[in-house]
């Protein structure tokens, strides 16, 4: 009796830390999962949120590149490099201080220098500022913008390219270098700056910035490849070169 | 420890090939993650060819060079490896002591992997990690990280060795009733 007693003893004083034991698997299995599944939805898997598995092949496709047909149409007031009447566009949703922006500019430059001649592709940029990582990309758009107003089309893509040549990304821009890049390229200083303390660009921004995340966009850049027969293609960060022109002869078919 | 636990499981060549299987997967995933939408969009429609269906995944495997920093890169891999190593081992130990699973092992691994998808999706600008901060209201805490989210995929890599290390022991303890002193 006395070792029985004993014995119920011993499992009580056990029981606490075994049932905490028994319950660390459940709870680490639910938070991994709720992390897993609440990261893979609303990221990666955000144009396929709305699939049904049984739908017809086609409805599928459509569905699932239903929120990239609201991107805002392609008109002359977009900052387009190269043929405006390519069978191919590229529209890229863009941030100047990402790093991985950075490294696709360049990989962007490759493509149109291969196809950008033969009027096959057209680059068509669009801003993404990520405020949240980068708070001086915003102003930087701006900046942009301001070099579009001055000198086009042509100044716009110049100024693009020098200020994606000179930041060191990640938020490591001076802002006194954006004066600097619009002498650079050759834009009137002082009308620059006058422009870059206004504030006529920033409804014009924010519009990219939601049309970028309507479409699908949850990180930059942000790409989408319009087709010949207008079929959208999403390409999200900064894909290697191949990638890149697999996808426009995919689309130029 | 771990060589010796680590010599056992990997006598086994199915274990080598679960292995193997688990990290080439956990690989792919991330580094196809921010393209999954578009790799559907391809797989699923009829009008696209074999060859560029097969294709194109192929090259999108190039972005761990350009679209990953080099630290983001190598905790990918070390993750997709380790989580293979991990997967293995406690195929093993479950096959031969269902009941004495080392559940704080089991709960590391979880959580481990848990934290390397976050740090993982964080290698593109903002994409999962700031989406699912975002959504928790938290996005500001970006900020704070001095790596700005590549902490996640540090800890998980650190946590998926621990709990490797937690499997080993248990695989190298020996089964049997303790003379206590």
């Amino acid at each position: 009796m006395e070792h029985n007693t004993e014995h119920e003893t011993k499992t009580l004083a056990t029981s606490s830390p075994a049932l905490t034991n028994a319950l660390t698997i459940p709870i680490a299995v639910v938070i991994a999962g709720v992390l897993i599944a609440g990261a893979v939805i609303y990221s990666g898997g955000k144009n396929d949120s709305s699939n049904t598995v049984n739908a017809p092949q086609q409805q599928q496709v459509a569905q699932q590149t239903g929120d990239l047909e609201k991107m805002t149409p392609i008109t002359s007031s977009d900052h387009i490099r190269g043929n405006p009447d390519a069978p191919v566009k590229i529209v890229e949703y863009s941030d100047t201080e990402c790093p991985f922006c950075k490294r696709f500019h360049t990989t962007m430059q490759e493509v149109m220098s291969e196809y950008g001649k033969d009027g096959k592709v057209a680059w068509v940029y669009r801003h993404f500022p990520l405020d949240q990582l980068h708070s001086k990309a915003r102003k930087e758009a701006i900046a942009l913008e301001c070099a579009n107003e001055q000198g086009g089309n042509d100044k716009f893509w110049s100024y693009a390219d020098r200020l994606y040549e000179v930041t060191p990304a990640n938020n490591g821009l001076d802002p006194a270098e954006l004066p600097k890049i619009a002498q650079y390229v050759g834009l009137d200083t002082v009308k620059f700056n006058t422009c870059l303390g206004s504030a006529k660009y920033n409804k014009h921004i924010e519009d990219e910035v939601q049309n970028a995340q309507t479409t699908g966009g949850n990180g930059t850049p942000w790409s989408i490849v319009v087709g010949k027969d207008g079929k959208k293609y999403p390409l999200s960060g900064a894909q290697p070169l191949s990638a890149v022109k697999q996808l426009i002869d995919l689309a130029s078919k | 420890m771990i060589l010796e636990a680590l010599q056992k499981v990997f006598r086994n060549s199915r274990l080598t090939l679960l292995a193997i299987t688990v990290a080439v997967i956990v690989f792919l995933f991330a580094v196809w993650l921010p393209n999954l939408g578009l790799i559907k969009t391809i797989l699923f429609d009829s009008s696209v060819s074999i060859g560029v269906k097969v294709n194109l995944p192929i090259q999108l495997i190039g972005s761990i060079s350009t679209n990953f920093t080099l630290l983001s890169a190598l905790y990918t891999i070390i993750i997709a490896i380790l989580f293979g190593v991990y997967v293995a081992m406690l195929t093993y130990f479950l096959k031969r002591r269902i009941k004495e699973v080392g559940q704080g092992g089991v709960a590391t691994g979880f959580l481990g992997i848990a934290s390397g998808v976050l740090g993982v999706g964080c290698a593109a600008c903002g994409s999962f990690l700031l989406t699912s901060l975002t959504l928790a209201g938290a996005s500001g805490v970006l900020t704070l990280l001095p790596l700005g989210g590549s902490e996640f995929g540090i800890i998980g890599a650190v946590l998926l060795a621990l709990a490797i290390h937690m499997t080993a022991k248990k695989i190298i303890d020996p089964l049997v009733c303790k003379v206590e002193a």
